[in-house]
């Protein structure tokens, strides 16, 4: 083992603590003492011990306030009461708020080596837990930008041939042909949008986002995210329109996420829309809350599908030219919209339309980190970070 | 010696390279081209390049990172403009913890996601060749 196993003893009696250092000195342990309970937090905070023995009865605060304490400080440190009435009471009380286990007085040498030397195993074996877990669940986090990443190179490798022998054949394809090459890339890049949407819905869980959220023009984020939407409303001859108010106040939020919604929000009201249809988008101020609209002349969702079209992976009917989705878009949306402490509802009549309505809280003017400088702001990070 | 500019491409997919590299010499780019960062590197130091497009996802996980990082400890290589070519944007943003989308490794890069536009990619590395030559030239 590296480094020394520490040790904090706490006891407000010389002797025991005399005794204690007699005893396990020149076990490879480090070891401090306190004389009382909050003497004892207040190493245990500094010096993060393994184990901590801790008298029972003692002036000042006692020794269960003292396990509580050391609960807060780090729940996997062991800690072991020392009792002088072993009354089997105060033991399984003791047990009961976290002690690992008692040694009840007057103890002798090899009692008390034998109880450190358990306490310390247990010590290392929930810390090895810990380690395991932890290394499990980034596996986890990274297995979707693995696996990501597999799906999508050979993707964009097709898709990046077709892109050059487009513009290399351009002079010696005749129509029909370019029409198969705009449908081929079209195909691809739908099935490069879908798997982003995957990578994105199991890797942004909820409480994860919002760490550097700042102020956000919605009034932006809308214009980029119908720019983004574009070539398919285009191709379907779908007019979207833009009433957003100049006067938008700003949200707050993170950008890129938030126009991601967005993105979902239009992308979808045009898939659910015949050609020649409409989406209009717009925006205005509602008691203290951004009303974001994205209304569509659309196919309109069955009474029944309503209460579910947020859920993952549902799929109402498929869009007039079957056009099929992945069933995570909504899902996803409504998780960022929710991260940014809004809400998301919908309102539909089958054969008339579907509108889309985002409420987010307005940004006020109090407790704004300086413009600009919010995301570059070093956020807490594990140690274990690879940066 | 050509005054054709002399462009890198370190990537690891050589259908993809096999793409960009036409579009490249098509425009007028000499183009050399490694299959791994540990080649990339070492061509780096032996040739005097133009600009660098380099790939993120190599080997075993963030490989590109490290030839970017590498580049930018070097004073010489440092001032090679960097064209960083990802899968997948958010990638890069898992290995930074999701802060800035766009890191900066070197004096003057650029972010783009594959697959690309021919023209879109022609009007980057111009314009970061422009910018590259704008810095040398303060700097003189």
């Amino acid at each position: 083992m590296g480094k020394p196993r520490r040790i904090l003893i706490i006891d407000d009696e010389e002797i025991v603590l005399d005794s204690c250092l007699a005893v396990l000195e020149g076990g490879g342990y480090e070891i401090t003492m306190a004389p009382d309970g909050t003497e004892g937090l207040k190493v245990a905070q500094e010096f993060a011990p393994d184990l901590v023995l801790v008298d029972l009865m003692m002036p000042g605060i006692s020794g269960f306030e003292v396990l509580e304490g050391l609960r807060g400080i780090d729940p996997t440190i062991v800690a072991i009461v020392i009792t002088g009435y072993s009354t089997v009471e105060s033991a399984v009380e003791a047990m009961k708020r976290g002690a690992f286990d008692f040694l009840p007085k007057p103890f002798t040498p090899d009692e008390l080596r034998l109880i450190v030397e358990r306490g310390l195993e247990k010590r290392r074996l929930v810390l090895e837990a810990i380690a395991l877990r932890k290394e499990r669940e980034l596996l986890q986090q990274n297995f979707a930008a693995i696996i990501s990443h597999e799906l999508r190179a050979p993707l964009s490798a097709v898709q990046q041939n077709l892109f050059v022998l487009t513009a290399e054949l351009e002079s010696r394809l005749n129509e029909a042909q370019k029409g198969r090459f705009e449908r081929l890339k079209t195909r691809i890049a739908d099935l490069l949008k879908m798997i982003q949407s995957w990578l994105r819905a199991v890797s942004v869980p909820e409480g994860k986002i919002g760490d550097d959220f700042a102020p956000v023009s919605l009034q932006a984020a809308i214009a980029k995210a119908i720019e983004s939407v574009q070539p398919h409303s285009t191709r379907k001859d779908i007019a979207v329109t833009d009433s957003t108010p100049e006067s938008l106040p700003q949200v707050l939020g993170d950008e890129t996420i938030l126009t991601e919604a967005l993105v979902n929000l239009i992308g979808n009201a045009v898939k659910y829309t015949h050609a020649g249809g409409k989406v209009a988008v717009s925006a205005r101020v509602e008691a203290d809350q951004v009303m974001v609209s994205v209304a569509d002349t659309g196919v309109g969702l069955a009474a029944d599908d309503v209460p579910f079209v947020f859920d993952a992976f549902y799929r109402g009917k498929i869009g007039p030219d079957a056009e099929a989705g992945c069933g995570l878009g909504l899902a996803l949306t409504r998780r960022i919209i929710e991260a940014h402490h809004g809400t998301i509802s919908v309102e539909s009549e089958i054969g008339k339309g579907t509108t889309f309505t985002v409420r987010l809280p307005v940004h006020t003017a109090e407790s704004i980190s300086p413009p600009g400088e919010a995301p570059a702001a070093p956020s807490t990070r594990d140690p274990g970070d690879q940066r | 010696m050509s005054d054709r500019k002399q462009l890198l491409m370190i990537d690891d997919d050589p259908d993809f390279v096999d793409g960009i590299k036409s579009i490249l010499t098509a425009a007028q780019y000499d183009v050399d081209v490694a299959h791994n960062p540990k080649d990339g590197f070492a061509a780096l130091q032996k040739k005097k390049y133009d600009l660098l497009l380099l790939d993120i996802m190599m080997g075993r996980g963030a490989e590109g990172v490290m030839i970017a990082r590498k580049m930018s400890r070097d004073p010489k290589l440092r001032e090679i403009p960097v064209l960083i070519m990802t899968g997948i944007r958010e990638q890069i943003a898992f290995l930074f913890g999701s802060q800035a989308l766009h890191p900066h490794f070197v004096e003057v890069d650029e972010l783009m996601e594959k697959p690309v536009e021919p023209r879109l990619l022609l009007e980057r590395i111009e314009a970061l060749l422009k910018a590259a030559g704008e810095k040398a030239s303060e700097k003189k």
